[in-house]
Order: C-alpha cells, then sequence, then structure tokens
C-alpha cells in the first residue's frame, strides 16, 4: 500500500527507477575509518594466557558529548594484564569535526585512563545536558561525569558504585522507577578474575579459552540514581538478582506498553531474562513465560547481543537475540502474549547458523520505513575452522535488508566499502555522524581495528529524525516512545541507551519515509507519561523535541 | 475342429453299410454313438486355478493386514512409550537443571560472597520455582502410566517439603536470622535438594531403562516382522511353483490329448479316404468286369440272334434295338465305372486321365475350362494319382457347384521337385461355413497330407477361389505304389 500511494505520486520516470531498484539495497557503504582520522587497535591483552575476558571485547558509542551537534565516537578499550604489560592502551574519544573527519581527544577529555574495559553506556545521569559516560570493566566499571566543558571527571567512587569488582559486559541507563533520572543497569558475565582463571583445554595439554561453563555466573546489577549524583544498589531488593545469570547484552523495552520500562536480557548458556516492571520498584522475571528464555527446543543458548525494534511495523517491540555458532539468531515477534521466534522463516535463521554473532541492532538502513537487522560476527577461537571447516574466526557481518512482509535478506555484500569482508567483530553501533539523514555503522573488532561505515543513499529515500529532551523526564528521554504515522504505516521507536553489544547507538530517533516530503502525524510518549503530537511535519530534516516546549526544526538533519 | 472328426468318425459305419457318401451329413445326434467329447472327460483346471489365485490372494490380503497391524504397534510403541519417554527425559532433565540452579544458589547463600542479603535469592528462587512447577506438571503428564502412585506421592511430598524448607529459610533471612538461614541451608535444604536430585536422576535411570526395553521390543518387532517376510515369501513361492506346475501339467496332459486326437483324425481320415476309394474302385471294377462282361456278352448273344431272325422282320428289328439299348448301358455303365474310378488312372497315369477328365467335366458341366500344363512331365500313380485326381474332382465340383462361375482354370506343373496342382476360378469364393465346415474341403486337406503335400484355399484378386496343391515329387512318384493296401484298406 505504502508503496503503492508514493508510486503514484512519483512521475514515470522515478516509479521506473524505482522499480529498478527492486533488487538493489537502495543505499552504499563507505569505508571512512582512515579518512575519518580514526586510527584504533583493540588491545585483547592476549599473551598467551588465554584468560577469558580476552576474547569479548569491546564496545563501542556514538555520543555527542559537547553537544556541538555532530555525534563523537568512543571505543573501548581492554589493557595488558597485570605482570604482562607490553603497552599502554586506553580507549579512545574522536571528536566529530563536522566535516567528515574526526579529531582523537581522549586525553584532552580527561579519558587517558588505563583499564581493561568492555563495555559503554551513555547517558545523562544528573540531567546536566551533557551526556556522562560509564565504562564497564573485567575489574572496577568507571562512570565518567561530563563537567560541560569538552571533558569528564572520574566519579566512580564518589558516586557510589566504587568498589564492586566483576566482569561486566553491557549496560544501560534508563529510568526504571519514572522518577525523572536516569537509573544504570549492568550486565555482568561470570565470576572470573586473573587469579581465579582456570585451566581449560580442548587437547589436555596446551590451554584454551574456556567456555562460560567453567565459571559460575554473576548477578547482573541494578543501581538505583538518588539525584544526588549517587547511586543505591537495589539489585536485590528490585529482584534483579541471580546469581546464575552470565549476561552479556541488554536492551530497554516497553513490553506490554505500560509507559514502565522492562528489560530484556540476552544470557550465554543460560536462559534469557525479561524483566517485567512491576511499577513498584521491583521487576519480574518473565522471559519463560513470554517465550524468550529458551529456544523453541526448550535449550538455553548462547546469548551474546540483543536489541528491541518495532521490525514488522506493529506498533510491539520484537526482540533479536545473536547467538553461538551452529545457533540461530533468535527474532522475536509478539504474537499474543508471548514472543514466538520467527528466525526460521524470516531468512535470518539459516544465514546466521555458521557463525557467532555479537552485536546487532535494529534500524533502517535504506529509510523505507521498515526496520533492518545488522550483525557483526567473529568467532571466540582462533582455531575453530580446525574443528567446524565451515566457520572461520574472522566472520563476515550482516546486513538483513527487512522487505516489510516478514522476510530479511542479507545484502552485506552488495553494499559495498568491504563491509562483508571478514571480522572478529564484536560492538556495533549507528548514528548520523555526517548528519546526511542516514545511519552510519561503526563495528569494533576483537583485538583489531574499529570500522566506521558511512551510509549514502542511493534510491532518494529521505527520512525524519528526533532528538528529544526531557524536563520532566530524564533529560536524555531515554524510554521515550516515539510513534510516526506516514503512508498509512505506522514506525515506533523508542529512545534506548544500551543493546547491541557492549555498545550504544545515537539517542535521536530516526525513521525512513522513502521519498515523502512530509508525515502525517508523530506522537511522543515521554517517559514521564506525557504524551505530544505533532503534525504535517516536513521530511529530509531534524527536530528538536523538548518535553511540554513544542517542537523546533533543525536547519537539516 | 475335434467335433468335426469326431463327425466324421461317427459316419464310419453308416458309410460301410451304404454305398452312398453321406460325409457332408453333420447330425449333432451322432455324438451319442459311444464317441464320448475330449473335454468331458477331463476335469476343467479353471477351478483349481481360480481357487490357487484366491488362496494366493487371501495370503497378500492376510498378510497386508498383519504388516499394518505390526507397523501400527510399532507406531504407538513409538508415540506411547519411546517419544512419551523422551519428552517426559526431557522435562525430568529440565527439573535435573532447575535443580542443580537450586544447588548453586544455595552454595551462593552460603558463600557469603555476594554483597547482598539472603533475601536477595528469593526472587531467584521463585523464577526457579516457576519453571520448576511447570516442569514438574508437564512431566506428570508424560510420565502417567509408567510411574507408581508410591513414586508420584513420594515426589510431590519432597517437593513440597523442600519448598517448605526454602520458605522457612527466607522468613529467617527477612527477619535477619541470617547465620540461622545459613544453617538451615546446609542442615535441611541442601539435603532435601540432594535427595530430590537423586530421586529425579534415578527416574532418568528408568526412562533411560524403559527407553531401553523399548528398542529391544521394537528390534524383536522388525525381527518378527522380518520373519513373516520370509514365510510370506517362501508361501507364495510355493503358490506359485504349485500352480505353475499345475499349470505344466494340465497343459501337457491337454497337448497328449490333441496329439491323441490329431492322431485318430489322421488314422480316421486315412481309412475314410481309403474305404472310399477301395469301394469306389470295387465298384467300379464290378461295373466294369461283371456288368460290361454281361452286357457284352448279352449284346453278343443278341448279334447272333439278330442273324438267325430273317431280314427285315420284326423280331431282327426288336434284337436291334434291344442290342442298340444294351449298347447305351454299357456305355453308361463303363462311363459311370470310370468315373467312380478310372481305370486310366491305374493304366495310363495321372497326365492322361486329365486330358481325359477335363474336357468331361467341361462338358457335363458346361464351364469352360482352360487346361495348362507346365513342366516335364513325370509318372504320378498309385495312391498319390487317385488324391491329386480326388483333389482336382472336388475342386471343380466346388466350381461347378458353387462358385457360379462359368470358366476355370486348372494348371498342372511338374516342377524339378514338386507337382502343383492349382484350381482357379473367378467365382463368389468359399463361402465362411463351408471353409470352416464342409467335409470336401477337409477331405481335399487330408489327402494333401497323406501325401505330405500341402493345401492352401485362398482368394483371388478377382474374387474368387483359386486351390493350390503342392506335392513333393518324391511323394507324387512314389506314394502308395508299394504299399496298395492303405490306398486300398
Amino acid at each position: 500500500m505504502a508503496g503503492l500511494a508514493s508510486c503514484s505520486q512519483l512521475p514515470p520516470l522515478d516509479a521506473l527507477a524505482a522499480h529498478n531498484e527492486g533488487n538493489s539495497p537502495g543505499f552504499r557503504f563507505t569505508d571512512v575509518t582512515a579518512p575519518a582520522g580514526i586510527q584504533f587497535q583493540h588491545n585483547s591483552g592476549a599473551f598467551g594466557g588465554k584468560f577469558l575476558p580476552e576474547t569479548l571485547g569491546s564496545g563501542c558509542a556514538f555520543l555527542d558529548y559537547d553537544r556541538d551537534g555532530w555525534q563523537d565516537i568512543l571505543l573501548i578499550n581492554g589493557a595488558d594484564w597485570p605482570g604482562h604489560k607490553r603497552n599502554r592502551t586506553t580507549l579512545r574519544l574522536y571528536h566529530n569535526n563536522g566535516n567528515g573527519t574526526f579529531t582523537d581527544v581522549t586525553t584532552r577529555a580527561g579519558l587517558d585512563v588505563e583499564l581493561y574495559g568492555m563495555g559503554v553506556a551513555v547517558g545523562d545521569y544528573n540531567n546536566d545536558g551533557f551526556p556522562d559516560i560509564l565504562i564497564t570493566c573485567v575489574g572496577q566499571n568507571r562512570l565518567f561525569r561530563n563537567t560541560g566543558k569538552a571533558t569528564f571527571v572520574d566519579v566512580t567512587n564518589t558516586s557510589g558504585l566504587g568498589k564492586r569488582e566483576g566482569f561486566s559486559t553491557s549496560a544501560l541507563w534508563f529510568d526504571y522507577d519514572r522518577d525523572g533520572l536516569l537509573d544504570l543497569f549492568v550486565c555482568n558475565y561470570v565470576k572470573w578474575s586473573p587469579e581465579h582463571d582456570v585451566f581449560c583445554s580442548l587437547d589436555g595439554k596446551h590451554k584454551s579459552y574456556c567456555t562460560p561453563e567453567a565459571y559460575r555466573g554473576e548477578t547482573c546489577w541494578l543501581f538505583h540514581n538518588r539525584g544526588n549524583g549517587t547511586f543505591e544498589d537495589v539489585t536485590a531488593v528490585s529482584g534483579i538478582f541471580d546469581s546464575s545469570s552470565k549476561s552479556l547484552g541488554v536492551a530497554l523495552l516497553d513490553e506490554n506498553r505500560s509507559g514502565w520500562p522492562d528489560l530484556v536480557v540476552a544470557n550465554d548458556t543460560q536462559p534469557n531474562k525479561l524483566y517485567r516492571n512491576q511499577e513498584n520498584g521491583t521487576f519480574k522475571d518473565a522471559a519463560l513465560e513470554a517465550g524468550l528464555a529458551f529456544s523453541s527446543e526448550g535449550k538455553a543458548r548462547a546469548g551474546m547481543g540483543i536489541d528491541v525494534g518495532d521490525f514488522d511495523n506493529s506498533g510491539s517491540p520484537g526482540v533479536a537475540i545473536t547467538n553461538f555458532d551452529n545457533e540461530m539468531i533468535g527474532l522475536y515477534r509478539l504474537s499474543g502474549k508471548s514472543y514466538e521466534d520467527i528466525a526460521p522463516q524470516s531468512g535470518v535463521g539459516l544465514a546466521s547458523k555458521n557463525s557467532l554473532g555479537f552485536g546487532c541492532m535494529f534500524l533502517d538502513m535504506n529509510l523505507d520505513g521498515w526496520l533492518d537487522f545488522a550483525v557483526a560476527n567473529g568467532h571466540i577461537d582462533e582455531t575453530v575452522r580446525n574443528i567446524r571447516g565451515n566457520v572461520g574466526y574472522a566472520q563476515s557481518p550482516q546486513l538483513f535488508l527487512n522487505n516489510g512482509k516478514g522476510s530479511f535478506r542479507d545484502i552485506a555484500s552488495e553494499v559495498g566499502g568491504n563491509f562483508d569482508q571478514p571480522k572478529v567483530g564484536r560492538g556495533l553501533a549507528y548514528a548520523d555522524f555526517d548528519r546526511d539523514g542516514d545511519l552510519d555503522l561503526l563495528l569494533t573488532t576483537n583485538n583489531g581495528p574499529a570500522y566506521l561505515y558511512r551510509n549514502d543513499q542511493l534510491s532518494g529515500n529521505r527520512s525524519i529524525r528526533f532528538h528529544l529532551a526531557g524536563t520532566k523526564s530524564n533529560r536524555d528521554a531515554i524510554g521515550a516512545t516515539v510513534r510516526l504515522f506516514a503512508g498509512g504505516i505506522l514506525q515506533s521507536r523508542m529512545v534506548k541507551g544500551g543493546s547491541s553489544y557492549l555498545s550504544q547507538s545515537e539517542l535521536p530517533v530516526t525513521f525512513g519515509v522513502e521519498k515523502r516530503d512530509q508525515i502525517e502525524r508523530v506522537t511522543i510518549d515521554w517517559p514521564s507519561g506525557r504524551t505530544e503530537e505533532y503534525k504535517n511535519l516536513a521530511t529530509g530534516r531534524a527536530y528538536e523535541c523538548t518535553e511540554g516546549k513544542g517542537i523546533v526544526p533543525r536547519n537539516g538533519y | 475342429m475335434i467335433r468335426f472328426i469326431i463327425t466324421a468318425f461317427s459316419h464310419i459305419d453308416g458309410f460301410l453299410s451304404r454305398p452312398t457318401l453321406a460325409l457332408t451329413n453333420d447330425d449333432p445326434a451322432l455324438y451319442a454313438r459311444g464317441v464320448p467329447r475330449a473335454n468331458s472327460r477331463e476335469r476343467s483346471p479353471t477351478l483349481g486355478l481360480l481357487l490357487g489365485l484366491l488362496v494366493t490372494l487371501s495370503a497378500v490380503v492376510a498378510y497386508s493386514a498383519y504388516i499394518t497391524w505390526q507397523v501400527d504397534g510399532l507406531r504407538r510403541l513409538q508415540t506411547d512409550m519411546v517419544d512419551r519417554n523422551r519428552k517426559d527425559s526431557l522435562q525430568l532433565l529440565r527439573i535435573q537443571n532447575d535443580l542443580s540452579l537450586l544447588a548453586v544458589g544455595m552454595r551462593d547463600m552460603i558463600s557469603g560472597d555476594e554483597p547482598y542479603p539472603l533475601t536477595a535469592w528469593s526472587s531467584q528462587f521463585q523464577r526457579i520455582r516457576t519453571d520448576l512447577d511447570d516442569a514438574i506438571r508437564l512431566e506428570s503428564g508424560f510420565a502417567s502410566g509408567t510411574r507408581t502412585p508410591e513414586q508420584n506421592a513420594f515426589l510431590t511430598r519432597e517437593f513440597a517439603q523442600f519448598w517448605d524448607a526454602v520458605d522457612r529459610v527466607f522468613s529467617l533471612a527477612r527477619d535477619g536470622k541470617e547465620k540461622e538461614a545459613r544453617d538451615q541451608i546446609q542442615l535441611s535444604l541442601q539435603e532435601r535438594q540432594a535427595t530430590l536430585s537423586s530421586t529425579v536422576s534415578r527416574l532418568l535411570v528408568q526412562n533411560s531403562e524403559s527407553q531401553e526395553q523399548a528398542g529391544q521390543r521394537i528390534v524383536q518387532i522388525y525381527d518378527r516382522v522380518q520373519r513373516e517376510v520370509y514365510v510370506f515369501l517362501a508361501a507364495t513361492l510355493l503358490a506359485i511353483l504349485l500352480t505353475s506346475l499345475s499349470l505344466i501339467r494340465w497343459n501337457r496332459r491337454l497337448f497328449a490329448r490333441l496329439a491323441e486326437i490329431s492322431e485318430r483324425r489322421s488314422d480316421l481320415a486315412q481309412k475314410l479316404i481309403a474305404t472310399q476309394e477301395s469301394t469306389l474302385r470295387y465298384i467300379s471294377r464290378e461295373l466294369h468286369d461283371e456288368f460290361g462282361q454281361i452286357l457284352t456278352a448279352i449284346g453278343s448273344m443278341l448279334r447272333r440272334a439278330g442273324t438267325h431272325a430273317p431280314e427285315g422282320s420284326s423280331l431282327r428289328a426288336d434284337l436291334q434295338e434291344v442290342l442298340q439299348t444294351v449298347q447305351t448301358t454299357l456305355e453308361s455303365v463303363r462311363s459311370l465305372s470310370q468315373a467312380l474310378h478310372p481305370v486310366m488312372l491305374d493304366e495310363a497315369g495321372l497326365e492322361t486321365t486329365l486330358d481325359w477328365y477335363i474336357p468331361t467335366v467341361e462338358r457335363q458341366t458346361g464351364i469352360a475350362i482352360s487346361y495348362e500344363k507346365q513342366g516335364q512331365p513325370f509318372r504320378v500313380e498309385g495312391v498319390a494319382g487317385v488324391h491329386v485326381y480326388r483333389v482336382l474332382q472336388e475342386a471343380l465340383n466346388n466350381v461347378a457347384r458353387h462358385s457360379g462361375a462359368k470358366e476355370a482354370w486348372v494348371r498342372l506343373r511338374f516342377l524339378p521337385n514338386t507337382l502343383e496342382l492349382e484350381v482357379e476360378d473367378h467365382g463368389t469364393g468359399i463361402p465362411e461355413r463351408q471353409n470352416k465346415r464342409g467335409i470336401g474341403l477337409v477331405a481335399m486337406r487330408e489327402r494333401s497330407e497323406l501325401m505330405g503335400g500341402q493345401i492352401i484355399f485362398s482368394s483371388t484378386v478377382k474374387g474368387g477361389t483359386l486351390v493350390h496343391l503342392s506335392v513333393p515329387r518324391e511323394k507324387a512318384e512314389s506314394y502308395g505304389k508299394e504299399d496298395h493296401s492303405v490306398a486300398c484298406g
């Protein structure tokens, strides 16, 4: 219907062009890592000791730390293990110069800190308008407060997050009690420390990386924001506590559209969790009854990355969880009161069976109004090909294009930029860093470089973007749901951190509208409960929406 | 064919008692005269074969039913036992997994290395409990029938007591009595968990055993079915063998009977023809020799008597008239004798006889006959000559009586190795009925066979009949020459 409606408005030549583009993705990737000035090399710290965390890092994030309107890049890094020091490596903050290039401002920003970083969660926990950064680590996690002057200060200890050593992975900021303050959820993997490393071996002689079964699980943490710059550990009282968890990914959703944010957590070799917000400061795990805990065969899979998105434009969020090789990606669609894994019939299942997925996210790559699905793949075992001939250590990332009819097609090899070149992929994030209205990709690899892929539309599709700022709600408006009506299709997006794997994408939301120059209606459900509606907005630009204060168009995206 | 031969056979005694030929008589009533029909003496094999077919079909149906029953049994066994068992085991494994998660949880609670109070674990335990309840519910559905009520009761009681103990532990923890709660875990909860775990393990072993038993039963069923397949195949082969043997036996008897009949028929035909020939020859000779002599003597006497009668007297005229009559009678007798059996055949041979006979027929019937001879003539003597002559006689007879033709062609060919006789007309052809049943044609065929020759009746292009007789030269020259008895009976 949408296609027909849009075609009827087009001159014949354009219609013909659109028809000819039926099989082409409609966009092109360019690897701009080097021209953009991003020279990053991840350090897993591997020295031969085969420490478990070496295989898992690290993440990345898009954030506008200086509020100049251009999305900057944060790349998390590992470090050499104690006793095996070779080089000093730190995370890297790249400032977006607004001209396609970036400048490494790590030191200047005060982030030149050596730590074994895994993931990142960006959120304005103190509502000062400047995004703060939580780095999850092997050891002590670090919270960096944005001073508003393009610098960060480490407030880990003063915030009450100190003295908590763990093996943290993904994390996200969200306002679970809707008090207008961002709280913090942190995933932990297993109880591991260099001192308590276990010897695992495939041949009985040489040490190899252990699987998570070799270690005890560790509970995820939930920290309540007191509003005074400090946090309170509410893991136990909120019902989040579960010492059997081996969590790697977390995503925010409003599963029952109650306005109260829920969480879905991907666990490795343990059942996934769906923490349903009980609207009283506690959560209840409903993954089993919701059908998200196990695979359809009743097996706990090796969940890695996770994302939530309304990929079928049904208004209800679907869930995707990447799993180990020989396990399909789980692609769940809400069917009645529980989720149904549609990966096998959607075309995602079989295509993902021989790859080990980490970072994953729903995003509308070709701006046709349907959320596509990107996956970063890469194995953890360098010798995997010796055991399974059809599975490599470096694996091609995947880009599943959504045809709007419930099926997906991997077009990684068709988008250019050597995107499908095999990599040991881990983190994955998106943002419109060049402000051309479409979403660009940032991909990190284990013990390798990071990649920045610029997305350029070829079909003339355009988008409309919204930058939300809460007033009564949290300043980042995390948890706000934006619904957009255009061409008879209802799209919905949630402002969210977390998702993917160890990474965070930009907070502004982007809607593809094909070639429409106007949308019919947009509604914003703020976390505070307030709903706002705007009509007949022009596309091809971004809007600043401030809770209760209306909407202001930007000049362009 | 058989019937025809029997008909011919049945005429023998009648034929012998009467000098006139009655070969075309085909009265069915004559079957009753002591020559039984061949097929009434032997029982028909149809009934036996039908019975065999029925038995074979019944065996196939019975076997199909048996196999279906066995397969059904197998399916039932697999669905009811194996699948059920597998599903039950899956649920037991789920229960086992939940129990081990509880064990891990209890271990973590006791170890005290988490910065949380024991109550933190309550949601974890609650989640496991929900899953356990679900698993137990499903499991009991799959296990119904294979588990004793005592086992069920024990399991239910143990789980109830375990959760009761869990509730008490968390109650203590909520009251801040963490140490007591930890003691309870160590004293009772872990023990109960271990008991439950070993019970579930036993059930899993039990399932595994019954799985094994079911597997053995399946193997037994397969073995039985395999055995039955062999038995069935053997029985089917036996049935096929018996049927085939029976068919072969019947066929052999049938062929033997046919051969016998054929031999008898041939015998009969030979006797018939021989009798006919000897009778005709006898009558012909009697007419020629006896009546001819008498009439000649009467003629001589009449002539002598005539000389004693005065010239011009009425007596002399009367005697002359009687003499004329005697002369005519003598010629008639000679003519009849010649017709019945041309003495010329015996004395002058076939070729000369035909030279005489064909114009005679032409004269008698008014049919224009073109007679043509080819090749270097050789002597055709004795019985062979008689047979060829009779064939020609019958063929021309047919032309005259049935064809309606006014013209006929007779060709006699003396080929190097064969004597050929052809009689052709352009009349109406041989009627179908006569072709099948006419005694004349049969006699012609018999005669040709007696000579080792071949006779073919065919239609000419112009619609008439062509009778083609071919006799090997050696037979034509020698057949019946030495063995006169064959011809003379």
